[in-house]
Formats: structure tokens, C-alpha cells, sequence
């Protein structure tokens, strides 16, 4: 009986585990081994919104009051697919797509769809709102599906376009960023599936330890932008403009504070619709300001001055004697409008933008220091956190002839990055230390902390005192030279600086009626806010860049003292008089 | 065991079979909770989306119109550019903060 009873026991015990370990096996396989299929089966179905769908963090712009608006998010809709096998009436099916979504496919191209048989899945209509993908789904017509669909969406649409940049499928099936912040920032904004939701056994079998610390948490997250939503409006608008009314090539523009290197704007035209790519060149697609080097001309004499003055071969004060044009390496350099101007001091090679003055700094300085210096300068990459970052074309400081530290010295024969020319000319405006470049301040995580990316890596360049020194003399480019000294800002120091470059005509030479326009300036000159370069190449029937981007610059200026209520540097009232200091017409 | 099996009032194939439908029964019951917390979990999460989209559609006007009064042509519009601006003197840098 006892032994009876042992084995009975034993029996049942038995079955029971069995019955649980066929149980376990089975939740095994349904939840962990086919568990993904399973979510997509079910999310592609009417009123699913879980793992299968496509999902990614945002990207968002900061205005100046730091309110997020975003550049980049997900729109939620509905997609219509039919299955031939399984359509019936065609006509009847084709009203009912057609009166939701008009222009989502054709007449002919519908009956094309539904005659293929061998099939059982066609997409005819895609980014449907909720109305009319529930108006749809309402009708429940055989043989036409209505599927929850999530996609990428751009409130900006052009806004910063090529700084955003794009995700789409590359060689796999996996939607990806390719450009701009969505690929540079792809770890962080991309999601591996699991939602709000997560399946309480799978975790138990798979990792208890995610639900309670996630690894994925302390990654993903949405990106905020240095990108302030007006002012890269306005910089769009404005370099739209330029590059229409002078027909050129291409334009650009960056907005930084040169303290930081947060960029505030960051524009290069012609751009895209980032919601409309289906007819966009490619080559739109890549972001000129960090990829495409220029020879940008005469910005570069302000560095060639304060390297001259850091290294202490010039003082403000120097003189030296301008003869118009020199021979160096059987190479003949002259000043913009090929006149000599005989004794004059340092300043007057910023102000008058002389060629010879630059070259005269760079013989002073020597081969050694000058390639020290623009090493330093543009010898490396900023690290700005867009993908694709260009090298600068500094070889000819590498060679002997001192033809290429002359010419560098002002411009030409070197060819540097938008990025790079900011960022060195940045140092000017930040105590002689160049500062990083860039476009993200920090990641939301999913935890909801806020994590602060570093981006204080710092250079050092030039002495403070020999960059402001340069300061000084930028400054009196506007106050004197620029529109006959009609830019003066009375209540605010300017400084500024023009640059006119000739274009390489590919074959070693340089054209004689093309150039490349660049500006640069910041202010306010001794404690500035804000730096901003900006150029157009190959502008038509206009020389200088002085007629192309001045009056742009200068409309910059006044937009952002008003937008951010700079307060004045100079021009305060003394005593009791607050009469009007300075009227411009 | 013997005397156990004396003493318990059901046998123990009755015991075993009882644990074993109350086991079903949780387990049939963990399963309904679960589908119901990823039922809730998902309209939640299709909620959220949902009103994401519709600030999205927010943000998108709000540009479009920053966009379009920056766009605006005052000239076209009838306005004239001033003859002239004036720049009046603060006090002090700080008395404007």
C-alpha cells in the first residue's frame, strides 16, 4: 500500500513536472525565441502601437528663452495595403482609398496593384492622418488592410535641413540616420524596440537585471540643439537672398558664441525639404560648412596679424613700407587695387585689407612660427559633432617657398573648412582660445535625466592682449571703412573683416573674374556674444565682398542686439544727457 | 506518510490535481493581467503619440509663421525703410538689464 501510494506520488509529481517544463518551454519559444515576430504580427495589426513600429528620439531646437521646439520627431498615421488574393471589389475599393487619400495612387496603377495575385501585401497609400485612417478602416472593406504607421516627421521641413539631417534604409532593412545630427547622434536617438511595454517573462528569463537598471536607458534618449529656431530663420532668409540676388554657386552662414562654441545658426543654401527627398540631389543631402573646404581670402589676415603680434615681431604701432605689388618666387603678389601705399602702421593692413602687409607679417613671423601657428589653427579637425568633417589643404606650409606663407597669410593657396575659419577666428573674439564647435548641448535621457554633453575642450592660440589688439583694428573696419563709416553702431563696438578670394580655375591658376565673398564678425568687439561668418561663392557681376555681405552682416547685427537685448558697450551718456548720439541715414 | 495520508480528509491524487488547477488558474490569470497591462500599456503609449503628433503639427505652424514674417517684404507691403536711425545713450550697460 505504502509503496502503492510512493509511486502514485511520484507519478502525479511527475506529470506536473512535465507539464510545467512543456509549459516553460512553450512560453520559451512563444516570448523569447519568436517573441519579436510575434510583437510585429501583432503591432501590425489595427490598434497595436508597441515595439513594431518605427521609433526614434527626438531632435529639439532651444530658443533663447530655452523653450524645446522640435526639429525632428514621429508622426503617427495610418498606411492602406490591399491584398490582391484576397480583393474583391476592386472599383468599390479604389473610392474608398481614393476619397481619403486623392493623390496617393492612380486609377490604373491601383488595377496594375490588384492584378498581381502572387502577392498578398501592396502598400497604395501611406502617412494617413487618424480621421481618415479610421474613416477607412470603418468600412472594413475585403481585402484592403489599414495599418498604424509611424514616420519621421520635420516641423522645420527646411529649417537647418542639412544640419538635422536624414533617416532612411541603407544597404539592410533598418531605418538609420544617414546625415547631419540623425546619423551623428544615431546610438542616442535610435531605439531597439521594447516601448513602453515590456514583457514581464521575457525579462524573467532573459534579463531581470533590465527591469531594474537598462543600460538602453542610460543611452537613448532625445537630443537638444544649440539651434535657435529664429535666428536660423533669419540667417536662412538672409543668405537665400544673397545667393538669389547674385546668382552664385552656393552661400552659407554660422551663428556661434565664440565663448562656448554653441552654434546658433548654421545655414548653407541652396538646402531641401527634409519631408519631401524623393527629388532632392544627393549632394544637397551633406552639410558644405563642415565637408567643403574654400580659400576664403582676406579673414584670414586677422589671424596672420595677431600671430604676428602674439609672437612679438609686430607691434600695433609697426610700420612697414607697402609698395603696391612684390616678387616673391618669381611670383608677383599685389594689393587689392595693385596701389602702394608707402609707410603706414599695422592697423591699416586690416583696415585697408592690404595683401602686402599680410605677406610682409608672414616674412617677419618666418616659415617655423607661421606654420606653428596656422597649424594650430587648422591643422586639425574641430570635432564639431556633424558627420563627414573635411581636413583643411594647408600643404603648401609644409614646402620651402616662402610664395605659400605669403599667400596664406591672406588667403589663398590654403583651403579650410567654414567650421575651421569659425572656430579660429573664434579665438579672436575669446581671448586668443579656440573653443569646440557645436550643435547638441545635451541628451534627455529616457530616465528623464538630462545629461550635459562636454564640449570644453579648449586651444590656446594667441595672448589675450594680441587678440585684442586685432579686435581693435576689426573694430575700426566698421567704424571707419564699411559703408564710408555709415555702419558704425554708435551704442555698440563692431568688429569685422571682409574677405575677397579668387576661385582656382582647376589647373593650377586662379580665374580673374571669379571669386569667393566671406565677412566675418563678432561683437560686442571686447567681450562678444556672438561671432558670424558668412560667404557666397562665385557670386555674379559683383567684386567685393563687402557689396555682397555687408549689408547682410550688418542687418545680423541689428536683428540679434535686438532679438537678445545686447546692452550697449560704448556710447553711454554722460551726466545727465540722454540726447541721440549718432543718427545713420 | 501513512498516518498523514490517514489524517488528510482528501486523498492525495485530489491534492495534486487541486495545486494543479489552482496553478492553471494563476497562470491563466498572470496571462490576463499581462494582456491587459500590455493592452493599457500600448494605448497609453499610442495616447502619447498621438498628442506627440499633435504638438508636432504645433511646432510645425509656429515655424511656418516665424518663417513667413521673417519672409515678409515690408516695401512690397507699403512700408518705407527709415530715413534714419537713431541711437539714444544709456546710462550704463547694466541699467538696460
Amino acid at each position: 500500500m505504502r509503496a502503492q501510494f510512493r509511486s502514485r506520488i511520484r507519478l502525479i509529481l511527475s506529470l506536473i513536472v512535465c507539464a510545467a517544463v512543456v509549459i516553460l518551454i512553450r512560453l520559451y519559444f512563444i516570448q523569447i525565441v519568436h517573441g519579436e515576430e510575434y510583437a510585429q504580427k501583432a503591432d501590425r495589426q489595427f490598434s497595436s502601437g508597441g515595439s513594431g513600429l518605427f521609433d526614434r528620439g527626438s531632435i529639439y531646437l532651444t530658443r533663447k528663452d530655452s523653450t524645446l521646439i522640435s526639429a525632428a520627431t514621429l508622426a503617427t498615421g495610418f498606411l492602406v495595403a490591399i491584398n490582391p488574393q484576397t480583393l474583391t471589389d476592386l472599383e468599390a475599393a479604389y473610392a474608398a482609398i481614393a476619397a481619403v487619400a486623392p493623390s496617393a495612387i492612380s486609377h490604373d496603377a491601383f488595377l496594375a496593384a490588384a492584378a498581381k495575385k502572387s502577392r498578398v501585401y501592396i502598400e497604395v497609400a501611406r502617412h494617413l492622418s487618424d480621421e481618415k485612417g479610421k474613416e477607412l478602416s470603418g468600412r472594413a472593406i475585403s481585402g484592403v488592410q489599414v495599418l498604424r504607421e509611424r514616420w519621421r516627421y520635420y516641423p522645420g521641413a527646411l529649417l537647418a535641413a542639412q544640419s538635422i539631417g536624414t533617416v532612411s534604409y541603407g544597404s539592410g532593412d533598418t531605418l538609420a540616420g544617414r546625415t547631419g545630427l540623425e546619423a551623428s547622434y544615431d546610438s542616442q536617438l535610435s531605439r531597439s524596440g521594447d516601448a513602453l511595454y515590456k514583457n514581464f517573462f521575457a525579462e524573467l528569463f532573459s534579463n531581470v537585471g533590465n527591469l531594474l537598471v537598462s543600460a538602453k536607458d542610460a543611452r537613448e534618449g532625445d537630443i537638444v540643439t544649440t539651434i535657435e529656431p529664429e535666428v536660423q530663420t533669419r540667417l536662412e532668409n538672409d543668405i537665400a537672398k544673397v545667393n538669389a540676388r547674385y546668382s552664385s554657386r552656393e552661400s552659407g552662414g554660422i551663428i556661434m558664441d565664440p565663448a562656448t562654441g554653441e552654434i546658433l545658426a548654421l545655414v548653407t543654401y541652396p538646402t531641401y525639404d527634409a519631408n519631401n527627398r524623393q527629388t532632392v540631389d544627393p549632394v544637397l543631402l551633406g552639410n558644405p560648412l563642415v565637408e567643403h573646404v574654400h580659400e576664403f581670402g582676406s579673414i584670414m589676415k586677422p589671424l596672420t596679424m595677431t600671430a604676428g603680434l602674439d609672437a612679438g615681431v609686430i607691434t600695433p604701432e609697426t610700420t612697414y613700407t607697402d609698395t603696391g605689388c612684390i616678387t616673391v618666387n618669381a611670383a608677383k603678389i599685389c594689393n587689392w587695387d595693385l596701389k602702394a601705399r608707402g609707410v603706414i602702421p599695422m592697423k591699416q593692413i586690416i583696415v585697408q585689407s592690404l595683401n602686402l602687409g599680410a605677406a610682409w607679417i608672414a616674412t617677419e613671423l618666418g616659415q617655423e612660427k607661421f606654420r606653428t601657428y596656422f597649424t594650430t589653427l587648422f591643422g586639425t579637425k574641430t570635432g564639431i559633432d556633424l558627420p563627414s568633417e573635411g581636413r583643411s589643404l594647408i600643404g603648401n606650409l609644409s614646402k620651402p617657398q616662402q610664395i605659400g606663407y605669403d599667400t596664406a597669410a591672406y588667403g589663398q593657396g590654403i583651403a579650410i573648412t567654414p567650421a575651421q575659419m569659425i572656430r579660429a577666428l573664434g579665438a579672436l573674439a575669446n581671448g586668443g582660445v579656440m573653443v569646440q564647435p557645436h550643435l547638441v548641448s545635451a541628451i534627455r535621457l529616457k530616465s528623464g535625466i538630462e545629461r550635459t554633453l562636454d564640449w570644453n575642450q579648449k586651444t590656446p592660440v594667441f595672448s589675450a592682449s594680441a587678440a585684442r589688439a586685432t579686435a581693435e583694428m576689426m573694430t575700426a573696419v566698421v567704424d571707419e571703412k564699411l559703408e564710408n563709416g555709415k555702419a558704425k553702431i554708435p551704442t555698440m563696438s563692431v568688429a569685422a573683416k571682409t574677405g575677397t578670394a579668387q576661385l582656382t580655375d582647376g589647373h593650377g591658376g586662379y580665374y580673374s573674374d571669379h571669386y569667393f565673398h566671406s565677412f566675418v564678425g563678432f561683437f560686442p568687439s571686447y567681450n562678444p556674444r556672438f561671432i558670424i561668418l558668412l560667404y557666397t561663392n562665385d557670386p555674379q557681376n559683383v567684386m567685393y565682398a563687402s557689396d555682397t555681405l555687408g549689408t547682410t552682416f550688418l542687418d545680423l547685427v541689428h536683428f540679434l542686439i535686438d532679438y537678445y537685448a545686447v546692452p550697449p558697450d560704448r556710447g553711454f551718456a554722460t551726466g545727465s544727457s540722454t540726447s541721440p548720439q549718432a543718427t545713420t541715414p | 506518510m501513512y498516518n498523514l495520508a490517514h489524517r488528510l480528509p482528501y486523498s492525495a491524487t485530489a491534492v495534486c490535481f487541486g495545486a494543479i488547477a489552482i496553478l492553471a488558474v494563476t497562470y491563466i490569470g498572470l496571462i490576463a493581467v499581462v494582456m491587459s497591462y500590455a493592452a493599457l500599456t500600448v494605448e497609453f503609449s499610442q495616447s502619447v503619440r498621438n498628442n506627440g503628433t499633435a504638438v508636432a503639427v504645433l511646432e510645425q505652424q509656429y515655424l511656418a509663421t516665424m518663417a513667413h514674417i521673417t519672409k515678409t517684404d515690408y516695401s512690397a507691403a507699403g512700408y518705407a525703410a527709415p530715413r534714419a536711425k537713431v541711437f539714444v545713450p544709456a546710462k550704463s550697460a547694466t541699467a538696460l538689464r
